[in-house]
């Protein structure tokens, strides 16, 4: 099934340098599993960073030129707009939980899929065909390592996890290989049907006072409940000190022992 | 743990009686002593609190929790309940026992997870960065906890209502659900956790309702909302928008006067199926394939326990996943990947379930997320035992076996 991998404008957040956001990368790994020619599409102003995206699997990438700090949404919409209208269309469309390098809000995804009238799943650790044609089987990461397992019907927009495989590792011959398609930003011309509500809103947060970033500290993991001293046995019998145990576990709903 | 400043001046206003010339005191009378309304330390009641272990078999040496640990309002309570002759507002008087919104100025929605019925570090952590926004200023507000299933202890994170939204299987059906929530109540603030489903119910709700969303938030004040954007190269600080996703460890829990948590009907809100999806299944984790970092429960061992053939099975019967010290690893005795502690994993466990181990601080940065501590070991001194909730100072090789055929019986 065809593939489309949305690649960011990361960034190092210590060198500044453009580079591969990890999870695009993850995303890379697991469209490579569904398709033998999986590739990217990028809106931004430059290339330097996703490039390694080739070397790590993908086989072309398409560039959108925008220019710096514009919302890709349009652009990104339009693409896939005619791509999903052309005859070969994309199946999937696999992009990190967020974005990184702009706003990071995360929304992108959740727009697109409302301007491409596609459904959305966030979260996914593994994909694999499903065994109806023209169907996806999803591993959706849950608390506590809990998966959920979703059936659904492409085309679909996936996000992917960070517990999800490792990326494949890069090989600069293949990046060489790659083939990448540079695309004139020609956004302007198409109009999104859907509204975009937060079309005015990245202009305004940006002129709502960018300064800076200053790290703050995280909460501190401190240590739990004290033990309030009802809790302390002294060299109790062994059976003793199992049903205390167990006792212990199930109060505080932790797990329950029940005949199966 | 505190009690009211007194005032000796305005105590000996009280006592002074009318008098002709020289000033006449009356040190009988003992009236209400006027309060400056400071909140004043009772170390009494404090070393009262600390004691530990007490026994009523003789007069066996005392113990004390010399941590120093704040007793919040939760352990005061269950501090209380098992001592007869205290009770709850004893701990902290003052206050009352139970804190009542009647007429709420704004409501503030805190969408937890609380998945399994039990409310995460994190669920209290959104919970008490709601309660901060609904205490603004003068007015009282009310947090909304929103929830798919009811969860123990949510008046004591800070919720004074709690609206149970329909089962969805999907967060495409809870964002629906949830939206319709919004329109009917039309709270202030909708907190998210920026994890998992309240993450992408957030963005599903933003796109729906046409709202901008201020994702990740890594500062909350009643004032501001601060944020990083461009790869934490810059940030943006703005009045708290409507909808917020709350960043991991970025608000301090409620720890005050316990809420009412009083359920409210939403009005049949029905959770619509998604057409493109086909089908739903959620897979439990298999605690004894997960990695340390993602499980809920760990069983683990130290250089208590000898027989590890029997530590395996009791952690495959307990359903937990194995871990153990670092002594234990380098003897090759437990693979590596199963060390707990500064060297190894970080747990971010609900449940550690220690035997034989004594508790290095190594081992216990290792734990220190870890909610409920049990610890079986011969030293009534170690430092797991003073850290633990449940502490048991016996044998790890005696109380294992022991386990082992109370599980088989129970579940047999």
């Amino acid at each position: 099934m065809k593939t489309i991998v949305l690649l960011s404008d990361a960034k190092n957040p210590v060198s500044g340098r453009a580079q591969l956001s990890r999870l695009e990368a993850q995303a890379i790994g697991l469209a490579a599993s569904l398709d033998e020619a999986p590739q990217g599409l990028h809106v931004g102003p430059g290339e330097e960073g996703v490039t390694a995206g080739l070397g790590h699997g993908l086989t072309g990438l398409d560039v959108v030129a925008a220019p710096d700090g514009e919302d890709p949404l349009p652009a990104l919409s339009a693409f896939l707009n005619d791509a999903l209208a052309g005859d070969a269309p994309p199946a999937l469309i696999l992009c990190g939980r967020r974005g990184e390098g702009g706003l990071e809000t995360g929304l992108v995804p959740y727009l697109l899929a409302e301007a491409l009238g596609l459904p959305i799943l966030a979260d996914a650790v593994a994909v694999r065909p499903g065994d109806a044609p023209g169907t996806l089987v999803v591993d959706q990461a849950m608390a506590k390592g809990a998966r959920r397992r979703i059936t659904v019907r492409l085309p679909v927009i996936v996000t992917v996890h960070p517990l999800s495989p490792p990326p494949p590792p890069f090989a600069f011959a293949r990046m060489r290989r790659g083939e990448i398609r540079r695309h004139a930003a020609a956004a302007s011309e198409m109009p999104i049907t859907a509204a975009d509500p937060t079309g005015s809103s990245p202009a305004a947060e940006a002129a709502a006072g960018e300064r800076p970033h200053r790290a703050r500290p995280k909460l501190m993991r401190t240590a739990g409940t004290a033990s309030g001293g009802a809790n302390l046995h002294v060299g109790p019998e062994p059976e003793e000190a199992a049903r205390l145990i167990l006792a212990y576990l199930e109060d505080n709903g932790i797990r329950r022992y029940v005949r199966a | 743990m505190s009690r009211p400043r007194r005032d000796p001046r305005a105590e000996r206003a009280i006592r002074t009686v009318e008098a002709h010339g020289r000033p006449r005191l009356d040190f009988g009378r003992r009236e209400t002593r006027p309060v400056s309304g400071r909140a004043r330390r009772d170390p009494w009641r404090e070393w009262a609190a600390s004691l530990t272990g007490e026994s009523d078999a003789g007069p066996e040496r005392k113990r004390y929790d010399r941590s120093q640990r704040q007793m919040n309002r939760g352990d005061a309570a269950r501090f209380a309940r098992a001592r007869d002759t205290l009770d709850a507002t004893d701990v902290s008087p003052g206050q009352p026992a139970l804190r009542m919104i009647e007429e709420p100025a704004f409501l503030v929605f805190a969408v937890v997870e609380a998945a399994g019925g039990r409310l995460s570090r994190f669920d209290r952590q959104v919970l008490g960065g709601a309660r901060l926004l609904a205490d603004a200023g003068d007015a009282d507000g009310a947090v909304v906890a929103v929830a798919s299933q009811s969860a123990e202890g949510l008046g004591e994170a800070g919720a004074d209502r709690v609206l149970l939204m329909p089962r969805a299987a999907m967060s495409s059906g809870r964002s629906e659900a949830l939206q319709a929530a919004v329109e009917m109540l039309s709270p202030r603030y909708v907190l998210f956790a920026e994890d998992g489903d309240g993450a992408d119910c957030a963005r599903r709700l933003s796109v729906a309702l046409g709202e901008p969303l201020f994702a990740n938030v890594e500062h909350l004040t009643v004032r501001q909302a601060v944020r990083a954007i461009r790869n934490a190269g810059a940030e943006i600080g703005l009045v708290p928008p409507r909808l917020m996703t709350l960043g991991e460890d970025r608000a301090k829990p409620y720890e005050a006067v316990p809420c009412e948590a009083r359920e409210i009907d939403g009005e049949a809100m029905v959770a619509p199926a998604d057409s493109a999806i086909l089908s739903v299944e959620i897979i439990p984790g298999d605690p004894a394939k997960l990695a340390l970092s993602e499980t809920d429960f760990v069983v683990s061992a130290g250089n208590g326990v000898e027989d590890f053939d029997a530590f395996r099975d009791l952690a495959a019967a307990m359903k937990g996943t194995p871990g153990a010290s670092r002594v234990v690893c380098d003897a090759g005795l437990m693979p590596r990947q199963a060390q707990v502690g500064a060297s190894g994993t970080v747990l971010a466990a609900d449940c550690y379930l220690a035997l034989g181990i004594s508790g290095a601080p190594q081992h216990l940065q290792g734990i220190a997320g870890c909610e409920h501590v049990i610890a079986v070991n011969t030293d009534l001194h170690a430092a797991m035992i003073e850290r633990a909730g449940l502490a048991i100072v016996q044998d790890a090789q005696l109380v294992m076996p022991a386990l082992l055929k109370l599980l088989k019986e129970r579940t047999a």
